[in-house]
């Protein structure tokens, strides 16, 4: 991936921050900026913050994968399971999903399952919708393989379904991953007091804007990582499907 | 009338099981299984959103939250469809920008709040900015991958014909990205609704989102529930009004999924 | 020829579809046989139900009425295995793992497995392949994957649905001297729809013809053109003759079946 362009951003901002043509104090050059990014992440407090976005990140993933795949799959295979559990789909689907971190607050109240959770609804949704579609949109003729050739029951769905719709589950994970991120982040900024979100809101109320844009990179570094990470490791594991696209 | 006989045996749980989650709902908090204070009765919740509605709060919130969408749902609608489609044309353009696209896209919305405060005048400016950025990004994405997936030999063909420059583009690229564009424009209406939410719970006095903030520090439940719910609606009239405006005005138009 | 029990009998079959709360006829009292060893090619214009039919065989598909019968002479090997259209293997396997797919799911051991897969991956002249997946191989040989995967099963009847449809000319017809070497050497009752009439009688032993939709048999032609048989039989004035004889009464099926749907699009159907 060239770097080319943004290394040539970096240098104009430089330069403008610089010699004052935009105010160092809302820009600062990112030198200064550097200089702060490894001051904070060697006094540690910075790659606190990165440890406590991460686990909640974790856990959120996990609490919204184990259930999603298992249920997309189900309401793939029967029909019945769909009919039920699709009005509530697709009716939470387009609701922003910070919305319900007010009720968790309350019930839960304030703390980590609540900023948790809120971050694992949006990539529960995402990995059904995405597990479901991959069963749905599988070559039917691979099934016709399966049953005349012996597999019928569990065994086609372990042997034929599963596998065939692997893609889609795993495009799934990853953007739910990538959700999940966005919306963990979002909720630190607005509720939490730890995490990447917060510094960058904490550091924005105090103005102090070089620890402002290093914990902001971080959050845009940690999103980079993860995506591209998963892009390659979706590669790797599927090394039979062809085209990866993105 | 037999039309929607047939419908409702077809959809009978899809229907039937909501109305049955209202309605044990509705008895579990009446008689104390669930908590009130945490699930309130369907009925309260509905009778909030009704006076919320009569004495014009609701209006109120909900106005500045569709301008907001629409201003930056427009912007990021033309900005990115242009760039969009010309990143889709010259390759140069495409790999100068895909690193700076691959490092902001996964960024929350929200977080570009401060910045944009910096760079625009504080307020709504800064909101309706702060607003189109990921929607920008997606609707430019998907517009690129919709120009570059045009079948190859389709343009030779028309080239082979005589179509050239502009003739090509209105005549067989745009058509061709059609369908991508759609999908990119109706995802990223989604997302500004989500973003404007977001931002206005961070920093606005009024709006949907302000709204619920509000009502959730001051502990008012059943509206932070009537709230949810206009938004739900909302969420759901953008998604799916705005695919069922296709399917209608530009029925030759498939609906192609997300490619991402 | 003493009269012998058919391989496959197929009695007064009709498989009828529920689509959008109407009701199409696909296949209206069929009613055919096979005999063992024998190689029989059905063809007709689309529409004609052929495919359908296969699946009834196959077991993929209930029929509406009838009776198929299939004779089981090797208890312990499957009545039917199919070679589809475009190959269907499955692109998670390599070329092996797709030939042992059913051998896998009858409990076949490891070991008779590898036996079989090697043996079939030979006879398709694929045996450097194994270890690769379907993406990896060309159109012509993912096809003979799918035959491989098929005759591993060694199954009563061999189905094929326009297995080599999907192929360019010049592979289509290395493909079917390949099938008639294949099926000299095994000896397989094989039931084979095609489109194409020369290749019908390149191939079969007697030809079915389907009408257009709803099928029915229009009649059965005998393919006297002798055995073994290569390509070199396309140049006999016999061929030429059956050739001439049958396609006139195939074309005959096929205008009526493209007259059916232009008629069917004024309906708005």
């Amino acid at each position: 991936m060239s770097a080319v362009v943004p290394a040539a951003v970096l240098v104009l901002w430089e330069l403008c921050s610089r010699l004052a043509i935009v105010s160092p104090r809302y820009f600062p050059a990112p030198t200064t900026v550097g200089g702060v990014l490894t001051d904070r992440v060697a006094a540690g407090d910075l790659g606190a913050a990165l440890l406590v976005t991460l686990t909640r990140l974790a856990f959120a993933f996990a609490l919204a994968a184990v259930p999603a795949v298992p249920l997309g799959l189900l309401m793939g295979i029967a029909r019945p399971v769909r009919h039920v559990v699709e009005p509530y789909l697709a009716f939470i689907f387009p609701v922003p999903k910070i919305t319900l971190l007010p009720f968790l607050l309350i019930i839960l109240g304030v703390g980590e399952p609540a900023f948790v959770l809120t971050g694992a609804s949006s990539a529960f949704f995402q990995i059904v919708i995405s597990t479901l579609a991959g069963v749905q949109t599988m070559d039917p003729r691979l099934l016709d393989v399966g049953r005349n050739y012996g597999a019928h029951g569990l065994r086609l769905f372990r042997k034929v379904i599963l596998p065939a719709a692997l893609p889609a589950i795993f495009t799934g994970l990853r953007l739910g991953l990538g959700l999940a991120l966005v919306t963990l982040v979002a909720v630190e900024f607005i509720a939490a007091k730890s995490g990447l979100g917060h510094l960058v809101y904490r550091h924005w109320q105090m103005l102090s804007t070089p620890e402002m844009y290093a914990a902001f990179a971080l959050v845009g570094a940690l999103g980079l990582v993860l995506t591209r990470g998963l892009h390659a490791l979706q590669a790797r594991v599927l090394t039979w499907q062809e085209d990866l696209g993105g | 009338m037999k039309a929607l006989g047939r419908w409702l045996t077809e959809h009978g749980t899809t229907v039937g099981s909501p109305i049955a989650l209202l309605l044990s709902w509705e008895w579990a908090s009446a008689t104390g299984l669930l908590r009130a204070v945490f699930f309130p009765r369907p009925s309260t919740i509905l009778a909030h959103l009704r006076d919320l509605a009569l004495d014009g709060t609701l209006w109120g919130h909900t106005a500045p939250t569709l301008a907001r969408i629409g201003w930056s749902f427009s912007l990021a609608a033309v900005l990115g469809v242009a760039i969009g489609l010309a990143m889709g044309l010259w390759r140069r353009l495409r790999e100068g920008l895909d690193p700076v696209f691959a490092v902001i896209y996964p960024i929350p919305s929200v977080l570009f709040l401060p910045l944009a405060s910096f760079m625009v005048p504080a307020g709504e400016v800064a909101l309706v900015v702060t607003s189109a950025v990921t929607s920008f990004f997606l609707i430019a994405f998907t517009t690129t991958h919709g120009v570059r997936q045009i079948d190859r030999l389709v343009v030779e063909a028309a080239v082979h014909y005589g179509a050239r420059g502009w003739r090509l583009f209105a005549t067989v690229l745009l058509p061709g990205a059609l369908p991508f564009i759609f999908t990119g424009l109706r995802l990223g209406l989604g997302f500004s609704l989500i973003v404007v939410v977001a931002v206005e719970i961070v920093s606005a006095s009024r709006g949907l989102g302000a709204l619920l903030w509000l009502s959730w520090q001051i502990l008012k439940v059943e509206d932070m529930y009537a709230t949810f719910f206009v938004i739900a609606l909302l969420g759901a009239l953008l998604s799916y009004g705005l695919a069922a405006l296709r399917a209608r005005l530009l029925p030759w138009v498939p609906d192609v999924g997300d490619p991402r | 020829m003493p009269p012998r029990d058919p391989k496959v009998l197929v009695s007064e079959v009709s498989v009828t579809f529920e689509s959008h709360g109407r009701s199409v006829v696909a296949l209206d009292r069929i009613s055919l046989q096979a005999q063992a060893g024998e190689f029989l090619c059905i063809v007709g214009p689309s529409g004609s139900g052929k495919s359908t039919l296969l699946r009834v065989l196959a077991g993929l598909v209930r029929q509406s009425a009838g009776e198929v019968r299939i004779q089981a002479d090797h208890p312990g090997t499957p009545l039917t295995a199919m070679v589809f259209q475009e190959h269907a293997l499955l692109p998670w396997r390599t070329v092996r793992d797709n030939v042992t797919f059913g051998l896998e799911n009858r409990g076949i051991g490891r070991a008779e497995q590898e036996t079989r897969a090697r043996e079939m991956l030979a006879m398709v002249g694929l045996a450097r392949f194994a270890r690769h997946y379907p993406h990896q191989l060309s159109g012509g040989m993912k096809q003979r994957v799918g035959i491989a995967r098929a005759l591993a099963n060694d199954p009563e009847v061999l189905l094929m649905d326009e297995p080599l449809a999907a192929l360019d000319a010049q592979t289509r017809t290395i493909m079917q001297e390949e099938l008639l070497r294949i099926w000299a050497t095994l000896g397989k009752t094989v039931v084979y729809v095609t489109h194409s009439l020369e290749e019908a009688l390149l191939l079969g032993d007697r030809v079915v013809l389907l009408t257009a939709r709803p099928g029915r048999v229009s009649e059965v032609y005998p393919v006297d053109l002798g055995r073994p048989r290569g390509l070199e039989v396309r140049a006999s004035p016999a061929y030429g003759a059956l050739l001439e004889k049958i396609w006139s009464r195939l074309r005959e099926e096929v205008v009526r079946a493209i007259a059916d749907d232009r008629g069917s699009e004024e309906i708005g159907a």
